[in-house]
């Protein structure tokens, strides 16, 4: 008799497990950062959302691609201790996006500019879009066409038929069929 | 005009892969600098070892050497050899000292003789290439300088402009590009005393 636990029903359940017991490792691993967030205070619930947009939406540059509320980079820290402060002092948005751009560059914003050298990030999607579009409609008429005209095979055809259901005909009829007459 | 669109994914593809290709060799870690070709940011911070205090001002007249560092950070340490050699071929270095944050829930908080102490020990150790160590306990001009990490190094000219900023350690192999640069400062420096020393 199989064991308990070898037979192969008991796989998903395991897998299933498995990504509960992951699930919940990584909302208690979320835990921590929100913890240390709530030890600010805040003068209106404005700034709070304001203070958690920037952190969300400024770059670490020591690490690679983690926000500044993901990360504990030093430079993290500071980012996010500098971003307080300048939320604090009633600066908006876009002020504490320039006082961090001044110092660590436009690496330092997820939302890249628009420039010369950036301008593809908008105009690839937009053309392989088009581009598969129009190859959508050219592919659809060309598929199309032969269907509607084809005098020539219709003829050929018609002749075939004509031949083989000619009484009197010498060619023997196709294998695997009766003969109807 | 079948046969052009035939090739389409082909060149597509050979574009793609040099893309990728051409990837595989650039560094995560430099993404340039937002303070290329501006004043070094204004700061007073003192002297590691005496508390004097500097100003940006202060450090101006000759190009010199910016780098940051840490006796934690081993990368730094591993630099310490190789910048004390370019001191001794008469390269201006001055050193800013990066504090780690002091968590005080740990019972951590800064000891500013333990520190010198410790800086000390450390130069007697790899080689002093500093003329001297400005200390940035709060790392206000760290900040400011858009510094990641350590070591980082910055290139600045006789009138306190940034000219390079280099991330990572110098060593014999990246040395000679940011060289060059040093080079040419000081014969510009030198044409400028002599054009000043000529007018008088």
């Amino acid at each position: 008799m199989q064991s308990k636990f070898s037979g192969r029903w008991l796989t998903p359940l395991h897998s299933a497990l498995l990504l509960c017991a992951g699930l919940l490792l990584c909302t208690g691993l979320s835990l921590p950062s929100q913890a240390a967030e709530e030890l600010l205070q805040f003068q209106s619930a404005q700034q709070q959302a304001l203070f958690r947009e920037l952190t969300a939406e400024l770059r670490c540059p020591k690490c690679q691609n983690q926000n500044i509320a993901d990360s504990n980079a030093v430079v993290a820290v500071d980012m996010r201790q500098k971003t307080y402060q300048l939320v604090q002092q009633g600066q908006n948005k876009q002020q504490v996006l320039d006082y961090m751009k001044q110092r660590y560059g436009e690496f330092v914003h997820y939302q890249p500019p628009v420039q010369w050298s950036t301008i593809w990030l908008w105009l690839l999607p937009a053309a392989l879009l088009t581009s598969m579009f129009v190859f959508m409609f050219r592919k659809d008429k060309t598929n199309a066409a032969p269907q509607l005209q084809q005098p020539q095979l219709d003829s050929e055809l018609q002749a075939i038929i004509d031949e083989v259901s000619a009484p009197g005909s010498t060619q023997s009829p196709p294998q695997g069929r009766s003969n109807p007459s | 005009m079948r046969k052009l669109m035939f090739f389409i994914p082909f060149v597509l593809f050979i574009a793609m892969s040099v893309f990728l290709f051409s990837g595989l060799f650039s560094d995560p870690r430099q993404h340039g600098s937002a303070l290329l070709q501006r004043d070094l940011p204004a700061f007073a911070l003192p002297e590691l070892m005496t508390g004097q205090r500097k100003t940006a001002e202060d450090l101006r007249g000759q190009p010199y050497l910016l780098n940051v560092w840490g006796t934690w950070c081993p990368t730094c340490n591993a630099e310490l050899g190789f910048l004390t050699e370019l001191r001794q071929q008469g390269v201006r270095i001055i050193g800013l000292y990066y504090v780690q944050p002091l968590d005080a829930a740990f019972g951590e908080s800064f000891n500013l003789t333990a520190l010198q102490d410790d800086v000390r020990r450390k130069l007697a150790e790899q080689g002093d290439p500093y003329q001297f160590n400005l200390l940035d306990e709060k790392r206000s001009l760290i900040f400011d300088l858009g510094v990641t990490g350590a070591p980082e190094t910055f290139l600045i000219d006789q009138h306190g402009k940034i000219r390079a900023h280099h991330v990572g350690d110098i060593n014999p192999q990246n040395w000679p590009a940011l060289a060059a640069q040093y080079q040419a400062l000081l014969t510009e420096t030198a044409a400028t005393t002599k054009e000043a020393a000529d007018a008088k």
